[in-house]
């Protein structure tokens, strides 16, 4: 009111500030016009100065006395390995291939590798295999981290000649490849073949004798960049062509212009808000929204819009090709079978579990009631993979304990068997009790929100309470039981911790398993798996819409009596039968799967009980405590979650103000994006990453610890955020306005009202954000490099390549973990939340 | 239709007694109200009798049929009970209709029948062109009305009415009243009826039964609770009262803190406590049994609302809308009680007064 009378008074000053305004909004346009202008002048003067494969080779060129010193220690055994004939042979083949490569590209490339090559001596050989190597490193197509498995999985008595035969295929194209090698070269042929060779040669040791990671193909990429920017800027720089503003656009024509464009488009939004507003004055919380939406615009909706473009676009032009030649893979159309069916099946399983328990907990004098449902949630607060190590050791068909316990109850034959965990029907099995709590929770917070006379109305109107359970209690439920139930499916449809763990031995194919193996398969392979991933993303959009639509179509809103206490079902003399069942239950999915990765971790043979003579060790408790790389990944995961749960609270609190206390115009934008950023699968977030994080967008964080912040952040954010704004919501906002109205300022009654009020869902919002973000691991396997390793992926690694109760032990550690902060969050919130 | 029979009813959540050895009958054809600030147990009795709560100890009769007590308990379906909710409790997902045959239904009542029966129950809360549309599109005042032909269609022997006007608004709340009790008039059905809203319960009841701290205060039709309440608390809770502390000798009543006193007939002696209702006094200026200081007056149209300082109590009164011009505050005014309400005084006045919640 006040503020009309304000404008209407000072009509003038009014027009004056619409018209600067305006002023400003165009200048800003412009200004981003001019930089994206900028930064592509600076790409053509970069790449006209000789960027380009050109420089990268002078840069390779450069590089020459760096590359010498390093690799040493790899080249140099399996060099020496050969006989005389073979590394001539293969040193002349090298030769030829290098200089092939090299004056392709330009002519006068010759004499420079003459002078690379002159005086090197005896070393000749080894200089000739770097130099080939950095140059395919760079141009060709690289050998991706999870191919190197089948590489970990040779002994190391075989590593030698294993190396050997990858010179001499290198050197040879007709030889027949080592087995190893079959799957990660693929299909490569010619210079191809040989890069990739060359990559698995250097990749396959390291000072320790362990693997290396690809990583070093980067960090060899960057150092090439970042030196052939110098090469191309300096000279510049020292004939006094450009100065130093001008050097930083030509060396970062792309971040120039993604900066140029963002800033267009953020004026033109700002415009279309001002105009819808019908208001020139600008808004300072704009501007707050505006840095959301620029950071999920570049680091989600521009990865996963490429990753649409690249699946329909692969040559510029649309084209259903990449889908075509995807799906005539059998693999593929069967890896899409076993997703749908596993993930319906688990939807189908979870909820026919979920609704009875919740219902028993919540609305029957079931024993035990409020333990159980404690015991349930905190099931959605342990990492799914260790769920899938438990079944895996329990349901082993050889030695699985309960197939061991069956066969001497039941006196089969020794064989394998009775039950197979490495069958479509074990993933279900896996996926069942891990993703059931999802539809637990959202059911019995339903039944909660349920006012109990409605059905008390039923009981008293003559219906007996089984009656009154499916005639008026079920019906009520069913948009969230949908709505828990599509979360079911999606959450088993993306998920890649379990399917990795039990599908791969037993080769059930999920569509996540095979985009993180088209993934390891280099440039080809990353391209057939957007294919995969653009049809995971529509799946899990379509159910994000389809939830959303049940829900706020049929949502009952019922006026909440005062009976807060629900009429208790009795269930008499089921009561106790009930409560023994849901014990088994309970004993089942979780007593037992925790205690046998406990005990696995004190075996020393996984396959024997632990009370086996000699077999109980702790030397694994050990080991992990001792081995510096584990605990540097602890560190890693501590970290990665602290930090992506601070900056996601505090996303998710000015999101909470933004949408309950303000009306201002786009704050619904952020919290669309965010909402679509949480429900797109892991797997799609990180591939998206992947491809457009490598600097050709014109940011580069590809293999450091942002990329995964980021990966997280986009996932996680909505769980601090959901529980921040359910918080903001209950609390009037009279209660603030009387502070205000008690002479405190905004701060003060930000900081004294309103910020203990909501503390507590503060702090679960923080937990609920750095629980996931600490145990990650489906974007981490596609996201981690050697100095980001997480104890997600490091566990995982283990399991699969190392020692199986070492990664027990980790994992029993995280668990503990969780319980611990569990607690903690518990005291923090005076036992107002717990997970 | 169907008496109430409660014996010696007890109800403790644990260590906490909500409602204390609760005895009564309730006649057939009666409309019986549980009166009682929150907390005072009265929904717990109501939902004992409906059969959501069980009994710690006692025995509930229905009619001649024991519904609770010893080892019997018969659930809440089978008792034959029509009941509305403070919150309607109307089922989202039907439509009017299908509200109102639910009953119908679950008795496997033939369906022309059922349509028969609904249409008549609708017709009598002034529904019937409402039939297929469903709750949502209906007012407050309407699902209410739809919870009471759902309590109503399968012709219970005794209606359970939960604060049903709570979540009304003031104007429909006076409306509903009237037009519940001329049902219940017509279909001379037995009513137990549960508010905190005095009113309501003057309006409507045959009798009262008043609740406080889960225990009776009170059982009588309105004008004898009101007129001679049992306590002081029942005083209180019923009407507007205040009290003043004095002492009965020679026939007389010294009002305590001040040196005057009123003229008294009654056979208390000692200590007692007057409690005086606002518009049982007359006020005059130029003479009366009590002298007193006039604090403050509102001109209210119909009334002059007054406050008159005795000794060291306010009091309030009612006066005459005419006196308003004639005084102003600090003017001495004179009292005379029309009529007054005399308790021992056992100083446990605060105590009688407290309501737990």
């Amino acid at each position: 009111m006040m503020q009309t009378a304000n404008i209407q008074r000072d009509l003038d000053p009014v027009k004056k500030q619409t018209a600067g305004t305006k002023i400003l909004l165009a200048v800003l346009f412009l200004l981003g016009a001019v930089l994206v202008l900028a930064g592509i002048l600076g790409m053509n003067k970069f790449t006209a100065s000789g960027f380009d494969n050109e420089s990268a080779y002078a840069a390779i060129y450069h590089l020459g006395g760096e590359i010498e010193k390093d690799w040493d220690v790899q080249l140099r055994p399996g060099l020496e390995t050969l006989d005389e004939k073979d590394r001539a042979f293969l040193e002349e083949r090298a030769l030829a291939l290098l200089t092939e490569a090299w004056v392709k590209q330009r002519p006068e490339a010759a004499g420079e590798l003459d002078e690379i090559l002159s005086g090197a001596g005896e070393e000749r050989g080894d200089k000739v295999f770097k130099l080939l190597y950095a140059t395919y490193s760079l141009n060709g197509p690289s050998v991706k981290t999870s191919a190197k498995k089948g590489i970990y999985a040779i002994p190391a008595a075989e590593r030698e000649a294993f190396r050997r035969e990858l010179l001499l295929c290198a050197a040879d194209a007709e030889r027949p490849l080592p087995e190893a090698a079959v799957t990660p070269v693929g299909n490569a042929e010619g210079d191809e073949r040989v890069a990739m060779l060359l990559q698995l040669y250097f990749i396959s040791y390291d000072d320790n004798g362990d693997c290396l990671d690809t990583e070093y193909v980067n960090v060899l990429k960057k150092a090439v960049r970042n030196k052939s920017v110098l090469i191309t800027t300096f000279p510049m720089i020292a004939n006094g062509d450009v100065n130093w503003a001008q050097q930083l656009v030509i060396g970062n024509g792309r971040t120039v212009i993604l900066a140029g464009i963002l800033l267009m488009f953020d004026v033109m939004l700002l415009f279309f808000l001002m105009l819808s507003e019908k208001n020139w004055i600008f808004d300072g919380k704009w501007i707050v929204i505006l840095l959301i939406v620029d950071f999920l615009l570049v680091f989600q909706v521009l990865p996963l819009f490429y990753l649409v473009i690249k699946a329909f676009l692969p040559e510029g032009s649309f084209s259903f090709q990449t889908l075509e030649r995807l799906f005539s893979y059998s693999l593929n159309v069967e890896a899409l079978k076993n997703t749908m069916i596993a993930a319906t099946a688990t939807m189908l399983l979870g909820t026919l579990l979920a609704f009875p328990l919740a219902w028993l907990v919540g609305r029957t004098n079931l024993y035990g009631k409020k333990f159980f449902r404690s015991l349930f949630v905190l099931t959605y607060m342990v990492p799914p993979y260790v769920g899938a190590m438990a079944w895996l050791r329990l349901l082993n068909p050889n030695v699985g304990t309960i197939n061991q316990w069956l066969r001497t109850i039941f006196a089969l034959a020794d064989e394998p068997g009775p039950m197979n965990v490495y069958s479509i029907g074990g993933l279900i099995w896996v996926l069942t009790t891990f993703y059931y709590p999802y539809a637990f929770i959202t059911i019995s917070r339903a039944m909660e929100k349920m006012d109990p006379s409605l059905e008390e109305a039923s009981r008293i109107s003559g219906a007996s309470p089984v009656k009154t359970l499916f005639r008026i209690t079920l019906p009520m439920m069913l948009p969230s039981l949908i709505s828990g139930a599509l979360l079911v499916f999606i959450c088993a449809a993306s998920c890649y911790g379990i399917p990795s763990i039990i599908g791969s031995p037993g080769k059930v194919h999920t569509v996540t398993t095979r985009i993180v193996e088209y993934v390891s398969l280099g440039s080809q392979g990353i391209n057939d798996a957007t294919g995969l991933a653009v049809f995971l993303m529509v799946v899990a959009i379509i159910i994000l819409l389809v939830s959303d639509f049940v829900l706020a179509k049929k949502q009952y809103i019922t006026v909440s009596g005062k009976s807060v206490r629900p009429a208790i079902v009795d269930l008499r003399k089921w009561r106790i039968p009930i409560t023994i069942l849901v014990s088994l239950f309970a004993v089942i999915v979780i007593v037992i799967p925790f205690a046998t990765i406990l005990l696995t971790s004190f075996k020393v043979d996984v396959g024997k009980s632990v009370l086996t003579a000699g077999n109980f060790t702790v030397n694994s408790w050990k080991e992990i405590f001792g081995r510096i790389e584990t605990m540097s990944c602890l560190k890693n995961s501590l970290i990665f979650g602290a930090v992506t749960a601070t900056v996601g609270i505090i996303v998710a609190c000015v999101m909470s103000y933004l949408l309950q206390r303000t009306r201002v115009k786009g704050r619904k934008i952020p919290d669309f994006l965010i909402a679509l950023g949480s429900g797109s699968p892991s797997v799609v977030i990180a591939l998206g990453l992947i491809m457009t994080m490598k600097g050709d967008f014109g940011i580069n964080i590809y293999n450091t610890a942002y990329i995964m912040i980021v990966a997280y952040l986009i996932k996680y954010m909505m769980m601090g955020m959901r529980t921040v704004v359910s918080a903001m919501s209950q609390i009037h906002v009279s209660l603030e306005e009387c502070s205000q109205i008690s002479g405190a300022s905004w701060f003060r009654t930000m900081f004294r009202i309103t910020g203990p009020l909501i503390f507590p869902s503060i702090a679960a919002g923080w937990f609920l954000i750095f629980i996931p973000s600490f145990y990650e691991l489906s974007m981490t396997t596609l996201l981690y490099s050697s100095t980001t390793k997480t104890i997600g992926f490091q566990l995982y690694e283990y399991w699969t390549f190392t020692s199986q109760p070492q990664s027990c032990a980790m994992a029993f550690g995280i668990l503990l973990i969780v319980v611990l902060l569990n607690f903690i969050l518990n005291r923090l919130t005076k036992g107002e939340f717990s997970i | 239709m169907a008496s109430v029979t409660i014996k010696h009813v007890t109800k403790a959540f644990g260590d906490n007694v909500v409602l204390k050895e609760f005895d009564q009958v309730f006649n057939d054809g009666e409309f019986i109200t549980l009166l009682g600030p929150s907390g005072c147990g009265k929904t717990t009795m109501l939902r004992m009798i409906a059969g959501f709560e069980k009994p710690t100890s006692g025995e509930i009769m229905i009619g001649d049929k024991v519904v609770s007590g010893g080892k019997t308990f018969l659930p809440p379906e089978k008792r034959d009970i029509g009941m509305v909710f403070q919150s309607y409790a109307v089922w989202p997902h039907m439509t009017v209709f299908e509200n109102v045959a639910y009953p119908l239904k679950i008795k496997h009542v033939k369906k022309d029948e059922i349509k028969a029966e609904v249409n008549r129950v609708l017709e009598i809360v002034h529904l019937s062109q409402y039939a297929q549309r469903i709750p949502s599109q209906l007012s407050g005042g309407q699902q209410q009305r739809v919870a009471l032909a759902r309590a109503l269609v399968a012709r219970p022997q005794l209606l359970l009415l939960d604060e049903p006007l709570s979540n009304l608004d003031a104007k429909l709340r006076e409306s509903m009243r009237f037009e519940i009790k001329e049902i219940q008039n017509r279909l001379g059905i037995t009513v137990v009826y549960v508010t905190h809203d005095q009113t309501e319960a003057m309006a409507m009841s045959d009798r009262i039964i008043l609740i406080n701290r889960g225990e009776i205060q009170q059982v009588g039709t309105p004008a004898e609770i009101y007129n001679n309440p049992a306590n002081q608390f029942v005083a209180d809770f019923l009407g507007k009262v205040d009290f003043l502390k004095g002492e009965v000798a020679n026939g007389r009543i010294s009002i305590a803190g001040t040196d005057q006193s009123i003229p008294y007939t009654g056979d208390k002696t000692g200590n007692v406590e007057l409690a005086i209702r606002p518009e049982r006094i007359t006020l005059s200026l130029d003479g009366g049994d009590l002298a007193g200081v006039l604090e403050s007056q509102y001109y209210l149209g119909d009334i002059n609302d007054c406050r008159v300082k005795v000794g060291e109590k306010s009091v309030r009164v009612i006066a005459a809308p005419e006196t308003y011009s004639r005084m102003k505050p600090g003017d001495t005014v004179y009292l005379t009680f029309r009529e007054q309400i005399i308790f021992d005084d056992d100083g446990d006045i605060d105590e009688k007064l407290k309501i737990m919640t």
